[in-house]
């Protein structure tokens, strides 16, 4: 486990190399190239992210607008994935599963240059990891009460023998 | 010769090194391998296509023959230099798909710790999947008649979602992306049982709720309330 929070929590934009990916998928996409490419662009120009101490928020789109917001708490399983090319470009992609239904990914953190930096940081805040950090145990709590009742029972004998 | 292909294609294909363990105590990381037997079933898998990649061609060749009767000389030597790409075409993939049989074999890691699990495979597109055993709900095993044969099995481990459609009869369609999948491994048995063993640890639902947290920081706030009142008697 090694990643410097403030430099995740600071991520808002995927990186420069998602549109240089984007234009390869669209133009993967054959005949579907220009309507790919124009959707392409606006996912990657109005996509963001945003880490805060409850969870991730990531939105995009102009005409259908989508946010999808995640608890940390929430997260089930943290994938990993990448394609060639996307590794050739230097990204990867987080997909966030949390227990609601759907065989897809409920949430995918594209182009990001640092993916497993930020699995381990969504790791270490995801329940089942996070609850691991058990409290140290109470000790102490008994002589502490103890010392508590003798002490009532001292004020008690003295009011008793004041009130004679 | 494998060792020089493989060290080229890793790294042409820039996979990542082997997989960093998940969260859990060092001491209790168990990495498995898929069964050595992996590869012929593979193999088998590729030879399989292979078959079915010739019958084709030989039906592609059996249309051309027909065809370039009726057709002019233009059309009909096209056809056939179609077929000759088709064949060349065949020809070359033959031993970079073979290649690919067993680094697809080799290229496969199946950790466990005391808390987490982390599957790694893939080739062209790797994926690295990591769930916890406190979100997983089922585990199951499964093996084919030609799996038994060859002494492998696949552990799948599910955690809670993974909606419609995405199972039929117990068989995922496609990417599950709520299974972790221990895909031809030799010791099935006693992975299950590993798994099985840890995941008694969890005792509740796996589905968020965090019952640890309540009874030690109220414990902490009782102590607290307890020591203020020794003080303030004691005055």
């Amino acid at each position: 486990m090694h990643f410097d929070e403030s430099t995740i929590l600071a991520i808002t934009r995927p990186k420069d190399t998602l549109w240089t990916y984007y234009i390869f998928v669209a133009i993967g996409g054959l005949i579907a190239f220009p309507i790919l490419l124009p959707y392409l662009y606006f996912r990657y120009h109005t996509m963001r992210y945003r880490f805060d101490d409850e969870g991730i928020s990531m939105s995009w789109g102009v005409l259908f607008h989508h946010e999808i917001i995640l608890n940390y708490s929430r997260i089930q399983d943290i994938h990993l994935r990448s394609n060639v090319l996307e590794r050739w470009l230097g990204l990867a992609r987080v997909e966030v599963q949390t227990a609601s239904a759907g065989a897809g990914a409920e949430m995918t953190i594209e182009g990001l240059d640092n993916a497993e930096q930020v699995r381990d940081f969504l790791y270490s805040r995801m329940r089942g990891a996070a609850a691991e950090t058990h409290k140290a145990p109470v000790t102490g709590l008994d002589a502490t009460l103890h010392a508590v009742a003798q002490e009532l029972h001292a004020i008690r004998k003295l009011i008793e023998e004041g009130k004679r | 010769m494998y060792s020089f292909m493989k060290r080229i294609l890793l790294q042409t294909l820039r996979v990542p090194n082997d997989p960093e363990p998940p969260a859990g105590s060092p001491d209790s990381i168990r990495v498995f391998r898929a069964g050595p037997r992996l590869y012929y079933w593979n193999l088998f898998h590729w030879a399989f296509l292979q078959l079915f990649a010739v019958m084709g061609l030989f039906g592609t060749f059996a249309m051309v023959a027909k065809v370039a009767d009726h057709a002019t000389s233009l059309v009909g030597t096209m056809l056939h230099v179609g077929e000759l790409l088709g064949v060349a075409g065949f020809l070359a993939q033959l031993p970079f798909t073979f290649w690919k049989q067993k680094l697809d074999y080799e290229m496969r890691w199946y950790i466990v710790t005391d808390r987490s699990l982390r599957i790694r495979s893939g080739l062209w597109s790797v994926q690295e999947i990591t769930m916890t055993f406190a979100n997983i709900q089922k585990v199951q095993m499964a093996r084919g008649p030609l799996q038994k044969l060859l002494g492998l099995a696949t552990v799948e481990v599910s955690s809670a979602g993974g909606g419609a459609g995405s199972k039929e009869n117990g068989k995922p369609q496609g990417a599950d992306r709520h299974a972790a999948r221990f895909e031809g491994v030799a010791n099935a048995a006693e992975i299950r049982d590993l798994i099985l063993e840890r995941l008694r640890r969890y005792r509740d639902a796996g589905l968020g709720d965090t019952p640890h947290e309540a009874g030690p920081s109220a414990a902490e706030d009782l102590l607290a309330a307890a020591k203020a009142l020794g003080i303030a008697y004691r005055r």
